[in-house]
């Protein structure tokens, strides 16, 4: 029988909530779903989907990528090769799919937002949404990674809970072993309580502008963040990054400056109640989200509301 | 320590709007400038350190066509040992594709590692999937999202992987091994066109790609089409002064500055 496995990612004890685009998906693809869990005391939707496959592994063994491969082992021999393996888009789900594709030999797309069912086509991004490549898997069983917040709404209650199944798990490799999480460090700024946000982006150019919209922020008493790649080049602290590796922020205002939008960024700002795009690109997907944008130079709209704000 | 790190030459479209053309066959990237992706260029810093503090060697690799050549160049400006150039006019979309077709380079040549290095996805196709596929297909240790290398033993790395929302996780990892760098995990030195220039004499191996064994491609791209438009923004038009003074006008609305 025809089935999809659905990979739940899961951490600290929490079935995660990105689980629920992999299960809209699922519901789309038709197949039978059959929804791959560590044993555990787990919070799992189990009307959303056809089967609960538990296996025994600890958490940090599942989501270990060589374990996984195992736990794949596993899975298809009990049940056969499904058509789709699903795992969510993120730091384990993308380590795992990746992995497990070139372990089995199987096609894998990464980050897919959306399915055309008649067509047999997902959508996958490229250049940071600018633009979006649709792919067929040419041979099955595919591996999917699925972006967080594409599927949800298609996840459908089913009328009966799902049938429960157990697999067991494969001993724990040596090759990569899980020692400790480590805990971001605390500091005095915590982005996520301030009511107005500038945020700079890879528009700013270089360091030396960094003053200027300090200053900026000061005029509008604002708190200054800002997307990855300011973080990357240490022009700002881990501290004051907005996106999915960082903050998840819901100002009153949120005043983007030279952002263009790529997701992790988008999945981290997106529910703020207002959203004020600047950028130069007048195809940045931020201005999709934004409520208001303004097509511009970056450094003379700073430096004109400067002057504003200060007259 | 033998480093073998992987680095492309992207389309540098952050800033750039972006065209397809014809019925959805091609992205139009003519007039847009190349660079190294940003990742790769973590991952070369990160290389060099490696073998600065183990000792050992960096061998630069890059799969692309004879312009490719540029990041290498780079690579060795950086600290790499040798250049190599995996040449190929193809655009190879399928990252399981690049993973046979670097597995098939190793292999074949018989170069010696005792660590993979890629980005954790280039900028570009952002795939983020061509380091896994490659650690699964060779069936060697695998960990992606590397944001901290705290340990380089005999026969093991000690490293972080960046998780969500500031979260890391301390990882040991079995040498040999394929990691894959995140952005961020070090500061990346400056290269001066000297440096490159001086780079420019150090000799780059050139490999043709048909010399190596891969399948067809897993995936097919069938057209591109851009994002769906989701109402979007209401823009603020007019002179400079004018636009801001519309902004301040909607801060003062909303109630953050008075």
């Amino acid at each position: 029988m025809s089935y999809t496995l659905i990979v739940a990612e899961v951490r600290r004890g929490v079935f995660e909530e990105r689980n629920l685009d992999s299960l809209g998906l699922g519901a789309l693809l038709g197949a039978q779903s059959v929804l791959l869990v560590p044993d555990g005391a787990y919070q799992v939707p189990d009307k959303l989907v056809d089967v609960v496959l538990k296996v025994k592994a600890a958490e940090e063994a599942y989501l270990n990528p060589m374990n996984m491969g195992k736990i794949l082992e596993a899975v298809f021999a009990a049940r056969g090769k499904p058509d789709h393996v699903l795992f969510t888009q993120s730091s384990s789900g993308t380590e795992s799919a990746a992995y497990a594709a070139g372990l089995f030999g199987m096609p894998v797309i990464t980050d897919v937002s959306g399915y055309d069912r008649d067509a047999g086509v997902f959508l996958k991004s490229y250049y940071s949404d600018k633009v979006f490549g649709q792919f067929k898997a040419a041979g099955a069983p595919a591996v999917l990674t699925v972006r967080s917040g594409s599927f949800r709404e298609f996840a459908a209650e089913k009328a009966a809970a799902a049938a429960a199944e157990a697999i067991e798990g494969a001993a724990a490799v040596e090759a990569r072993t899980f020692v400790e999480y480590v805990e971001e460090e605390k500091t005095d700024i915590d982005i996520t309580k301030a009511e107005f946000l500038l945020s700079v982006g890879r528009g700013i150019g270089n360091q030396d502008e960094v003053a200027g919209y300090e200053e900026l922020a000061g005029a509008l008493k604002a708190v200054l963040s800002g997307s990855r790649p300011v973080i990357d080049k240490m022009w700002l602290p881990k501290a004051r990054q907005v996106g999915t590796s960082g903050k998840t922020v819901k100002p009153k205002v949120y005043l983007a400056m030279g952002i263009s939008g790529a997701f992790q960024h988008i999945a981290g700002m997106k529910d703020s109640d207002c959203i004020i795009a600047v950028n130069k690109d007048p195809g940045a997907p931020i201005f999709q989200y934004a409520h208001y944008g303004i097509i511009g130079d970056i450094h003379k709209v700073r430096d004109k509301l400067k002057e504003l704000a200060k007259g | 320590m033998n480093i073998l790190v992987f680095t492309k030459r992207v389309a540098a479209t952050q800033e750039e709007e972006l065209r397809i053309t014809g019925e959805g066959q091609a992205v139009d990237l003519s007039k847009v400038p190349f660079k190294v992706n940003d990742w790769d260029n973590y991952s070369v810093e990160e290389a060099v350190r490696i073998v600065d503090k183990a000792g050992g060697s960096v061998t630069a690799i890059s799969i692309g066509d004879a312009e490719s050549d540029e990041v290498l160049r780079r690579a060795i400006a950086m600290g790499a040992k040798d250049g190599f150039l995996v040449e190929t006019g193809e655009a190879l979309h399928d990252p399981f594709t690049r993973g046979e077709l670097i597995r098939g380079f190793i292999d074949k040549e018989k170069v010696p590692f005792d660590i993979i290095l890629t980005g954790v996805q280039s900028e570009d196709d952002q795939f983020g999937a061509v380091g896994g596929v490659l650690a699964g297909l060779m069936g060697l240790p695998y960990a992606s999202m590397v944001i901290g290398i705290d340990a380089v033993e005999t026969d093991h790395v000690v490293i972080r992987r960046e998780l969500e929302g500031g979260l890391q996780e301390k990882v040991k990892v079995a040498t040999p091994c394929v990691l894959s760098i995140q952005s961020g995990i070090n500061e990346p030195r400056y290269v001066s066109i000297m440096g490159i220039r001086k780079a420019s004499k150090v000799e780059r191996k050139v490999f043709k790609a048909d010399g190596y064994e891969k399948g067809s491609p897993k995936i097919e791209l069938v057209k591109w089409v851009y994002p769906e438009k989701k109402g979007g923004a209401t823009m603020l038009d007019g002179e400079l002064a004018d636009v801001c003074g519309q902004l301040l006008g909607i801060l003062k609305e909303k109630g953050v500055y008075q």
